[in-house]
């Protein structure tokens, strides 16, 4: 298969580079500030790779992956501050009940077609955000759940360790989805009925692909929550949702290696543009809709894929 | 095969987007770095939320404090500059705000703050980096809680204001007692609020204190944020039989609430805590229909320190609308920081703190003190809540407490006997 | 009592809305998310023209109504149909869209509440319950525009033409109908009901720059419960939501109010993904 989905020496040897490059950055130009934006457009990666590497994949956009990221985050901080429980459980109990969460509603919603897939996710999301405020006295409402200890006290470390986990799930899920299961998930996309007839049971292969998705999403939570020291309900929000998605647009869905460039990209625009003052958001926006119109693919995928097929042509 | 130059090429060009990314960012870093030390001039911080009308109005009146400042020579002898950072209402802004003014920035003290919830999410970061912060607006009790709690490394956090939510309970249960009962004659309240960190800190101690003081709290109940449509509530309220009801809001809608309040003519005098009640132009931008309204306020336009008329006349300079409350401690926190540091000697943050501590300062409507707990006192002579009313033509009336009362109380027009 | 009334006001709105979401997604196929954010310009457009430019209310209004319809069709043109083939790519477009026009309204005019006046500024009085003259406006006016928007897709030519291609597209094509300018039609339908709506509920109900935000998602919520494409769908479940909201409002708490429209949405999109009315399935 040929185009926007090859996986091959020289995507690793650059995807390697990359990494050492954003991991070099911060010694070459110290400072807490961007070292702080790096880490959160890290982390941004994390959850835009986990997104892409089920809805991308599948076509089934989930509208409601700040679901998946809250439980994970939340998890953090009502383990941590209110049970007390030392930070480094809170990754594998946030993963496990991100997955419960997959679980629930994966069943029933995964059968459902196109934007009734995304609307469901989404009110699961708006749902968990109510029930944050709602239930403030054990969430802290609003304001949510502060003064979470962080996992590993230096900065540039801990950027290291977020750094290392996002390049091990990259070039897992980029692996996967180049192999059958990709495969499986690309055909599910174009046609259910045939998967079906060929006797692949598309139920489970979308299930485990969303509970995959789930957990990292709510692994990055917790490093989220870990690195903020601060969880609150605005991380349900469509907000956080939709910006996700709008990191895996600009950098190519299904390449599950674009997703990254988005996020960093987006992150980094949005702090940039901190000296615009008020027109910070209204240039994002209107920057966010030259993209969807100009480069509907995409803008770092297609862009590393052009960039290989020149230099191979030489 | 081995690596060749092509492939490093195109890794490089990978890495492209990863690498000019921060060079953006960089190239903001200020170019004071070359200065040398004594003529370093000293910066303010202000992580306030812009889009705003409380965080344009500290902005406002940051810049009058500075100019002030300087005018009179600095602080030891440097210039004092201030840079702002939109905090918005979200914490994940105001943590990303807090970084850029300490780590790009690199400011010697923060003044600004407004939602509390955003403020209690940046203090683990303002206490990693050793920096003071005056707060100016957010009134939750948990900022000032962590200083008794963990003084060591929450030393550098002191509330210039407002008034913390806890004194404004008592505030209200004065004005319950001794005005709404004492004076009106009505003892069944109803209280609504909404449903943030400070008003759930508040309201408890509220109820308590007015059934403490003979009055029936007929009906209690925390609204979202985000309501548009107050008629369910104020129906409630009608029918649980209270005479008077108080209201807690700061980022909810009071205009929407009311206008509604007003079109029902519900037959209930109103007033309490409402932020957006204080804006000079509220009773105008609603057509009117908070008449009779009454609302705490923490300065009006009246002689209330040698202060407080010069300061309202140069805002008016400044800006066109009258000026909210985080207006007012930022004007003070920036002139009082300046003192403390003169009288410290130096710009070392342990000797500043002490300095702090001692703290009388003439401020625009009070004397400001700390107490042990970094939190502004409230008291004879400080700063108070005055409960003023929004009567014909806009006029604002200070109704409560007796000795600073300039016009008598009014009721809803509707329900003129 | 009370609650027949607020539920009604409240049904009103939201039908008004969500009438003209599923419009044009059962005629075009787009789920358009700035679909909040010409609400919001209807009810800006006439704060605009009646305090900054000293009109008078009722030229305001409509003045305002045929310039979100205008520019409704604007969008649909520039921006929306080239995407056309991209469901995800109209949702971002859209989205974006909405975006600008939210932060435009900030900068313009600034992140506080506007005063909109009312037109009817009296208080009435039914079966002892005492009601702003202004809602029940709402009420009536929602019924007659409604009401007239149904005759006019079933018995005129160009409603015709509307039901065809919300049918069949391609059919409708060959059969000569002008899908471009049905588009536009419908979008300009869509866009000033919306707006009306705005206009109506301004007066009491917010106007800031993020007034878009709620109404688009309790759009998206009753579409979906009714049947996308289907407009009694849509009337239907409007009035379910509205009244269920009251309701909850007035017996338990206003806090609930919000998670009863999204629940409604989850178990519907569980147990009968089409909706009530829905005549396209959602598998």
């Amino acid at each position: 298969m040929r185009g926007l989905h090859q996986l091959d020496r020289s995507s690793a040897v650059a995807g390697t580079a990359a990494l050492g490059t954003l991991a070099i950055v911060p010694v070459i130009f110290p400072g807490n500030y961007l070292m702080g934006v790096l880490t959160v457009a890290a982390i941004y990666g994390i959850w835009a790779v986990s997104w892409d590497f089920m809805c991308g994949l599948t076509g089934r956009e989930n509208f409601g992956h700040a679901l998946f990221i809250g439980v994970g985050a939340y998890a953090a901080g009502y383990m941590n501050v209110q049970i007390g429980w030392g930070p480094w459980w809170s990754l594998p109990i946030g993963m496990l009940l991100s997955a419960l969460f997959a679980l629930l509603l994966g069943f029933p919603t995964l059968r459902l077609r196109g934007p009734y897939f995304a609307l469901a996710m989404l009110s699961a999301a708006v749902i968990m955000q109510r029930l944050m405020l709602i239930f403030w006295e054990h969430t802290g409402g609003e304001e949510g759940i502060q003064d979470i200890t962080p996992l590993i006290r230096n900065h540039l470390h801990y950027y290291w360790f977020v750094l290392v986990l996002l390049g091990v799930i990259t070039f897992v899920l980029s692996w996967l989805a180049r192999s059958r299961w990709g495969l499986i998930l690309r055909a599910i996309r174009g046609d259910e009925a045939t998967c079906l007839a060929a006797g692949i049971p598309i139920t489970r292969y979308k299930i485990i692909s969303l509970v995959i998705s789930a957990a990292l999403a709510a692994l990055g939570g917790a490093l989220y929550a870990h690195y903020q020291l601060q969880v609150s309900p605005q991380l349900f929000s469509i907000v956080t949702s939709i910006t996700i998605i709008t990191m895996v647009y600009v950098g190519g869905m299904g390449s599950i290696y674009g997703p990254v460039g988005g996020a960093l990209l987006l992150t980094f625009l949005a702090e940039g543009l901190r000296d615009v003052g008020e027109w910070r958001l209204m240039v994002y926006s209107v920057l966010l809709i030259m993209i969807v119109f100009f480069l509907p693919n995409g803008f770092i995928a297609p862009l590393w894929q052009k960039l290989r097929a020149t230099l191979r042509g030489r | 095969m081995a690596i060749s130059f092509s492939r490093l090429h195109s890794a490089c060009s990978h890495s492209l987007v990863a690498v000019l990314s921060p060079l953006l960012l960089l190239l903001q870093m200020p170019a004071t770095l070359a200065q040398a030390p004594d003529n370093k001039p000293v910066r303010i911080g202000v992580p306030t939320a812009v889009q705003l009308q409380v965080g344009r109005d500290t902005i406002t009146a940051i810049k009058m404090a500075v100019d002030e400042v300087n005018k009179k020579g600095g602080i030891l002898g440097r210039k004092v500059e201030y840079v702002v950072a939109d905090e918005t209402e979200n914490p994940e802004t105001g943590i990303s705000a807090i970084r850029k003014l300490l780590a790009n920035e690199k400011v010697d003290v923060l003044i600004g703050g407004y939602t509390s919830g955003v403020t209690l999410a940046q203090m683990p970061h303002i206490s990693a980096a050793k920096t003071i912060y005056l707060g100016v607006g957010a009134a939750s009790p948990s900022v000032t809680n962590k200083v008794k709690t963990d003084f060591d490394n929450y030393k550098y956090v002191f509330r210039v204001g407002p008034i913390n939510s806890t004194h404004q309970a008592r505030a209200l249960v004065d004005y319950v007692a001794n005005f709404v009962i004492g004076e009106l004659g009505y003892r069944n309240i109803a209280i609504i609020g909404e449903n943030a960190k400070w008003v759930q800190d508040l309201v408890p101690l509220l109820s308590k204190g007015a059934k403490e003081v003979g009055a029936e709290v007929k009906l209690t109940e925390l609204f979202d944020t985000q309501t548009s449509d107050f008629s369910p509530l104020l129906a409630k309220v009608k029918s649980s039989g209270a005479h008077y009801m108080i209201v807690i809001v700061s980022h909810g809608s009071s205009d929407i609430l009311a206008k509604q309040w007003h079109d029902a003519q519900v037959p209930i005098p109103y007033g309490g805590v409402d932020v957006k009640s204080m804006d000079g132009d509220f009773f105008k931008r609603i057509g009117g229909k908070s008449i009779s309204q009454v609302t705490v306020n923490f300065a009006v336009r009246t002689p209330l320190t040698k202060k407080t008329l010069p300061f309202f006349d140069e805002f008016k300079k400044q800006s066109p609308n009258y000026p909210v409350y985080t207006a007012f401690f930022a004007y003070d926190a920036v002139l009082l920081y300046a003192d403390a540091v003169k009288r410290a000697g130096s710009l070392d943050t342990d000797k500043i703190i002490k300095e702090l501590e001692k703290t009388r300062h003439e401020g625009v409507a009070g004397e400001i003190s700390f107490d042990e707990q970094h939190d502004l006192q409230t008291g004879k002579g400080k700063y108070n809540m005055l409960f003023v009313q929004w009567q014909d033509k806009g006029e604002r009336v200070v109704i409560y407490p007796k000795e600073l009362r300039n016009g008598n109380f009014i009721l809803p027009p509707w329900m003129k006997k | 009592m009370e609650i027949l009334i607020h539920g009604a006001v409240s049904s009103a709105i939201y039908a008004m809305l969500a009438v003209g979401f599923t419009l044009i997604f059962g005629v075009a196929r787009v789920l358009n998310l700035a679909h909040g954010s010409f609400y919001a310009l209807g009810a800006y457009g006439t704060y605009m023209a009646t305090a900054l430019l000293g009109w008078s209310l009722l030229p305001a209004a409509l003045m305002a109504i045929v310039l979100v319809a205008l520019l409704g069709v604007v969008i649909e043109k520039i921006f929306i149909r080239p995407l056309r083939h991209s469901q995800l790519g109209v949702l971002m477009i859209t989205l974006s869209i909405s975006l600008v026009i939210e932060q435009a309204l900030f900068l313009i005019f600034g992140s506080e509440y506007r005063n909109v006046p009312a037109f009817i500024q009296s208080k009435v009085s039914i079966g002892g319950i005492d009601i702003a003259g202004q809602r029940l406006l709402v009420v009536a006016v929602a019924v007659l525009a409604i009401g007239a928007l149904y005759l006019f897709i079933q018995w005129s030519r160009l409603g015709s033409a509307i039901l065809a291609i919300s049918q069949d597209a391609e059919a409708a094509k060959y059969m000569g109908i002008p899908s471009d300018r049905i588009f536009a039609l419908v979008m300009a339908i869509s866009a000033g009901l919306a707006a009306l709506a705005g206009v109506l509920a301004g007066p009491f109900l917010s106007v800031q720059p993020t007034m878009h935000l709620l109404p688009i998602m309790k759009a998206f919520a009753i579409v979906i419960v009714g049947g996308l494409g289907s407009i009694p769908g849509s009337i239907v479940a409007a009035m379910m939501l509205g009244y269920a909201e009251t309701i909850v409002a007035y017996t338990i708490s206003t806090s609930w109010t919000e998670i009863v429209s999204v629940l409604a949405t989850l178990l519907m999109l569980v147990f009968r993904p089409a909706g009530i009315f829905g005549k396209r399935a959602a598998f």
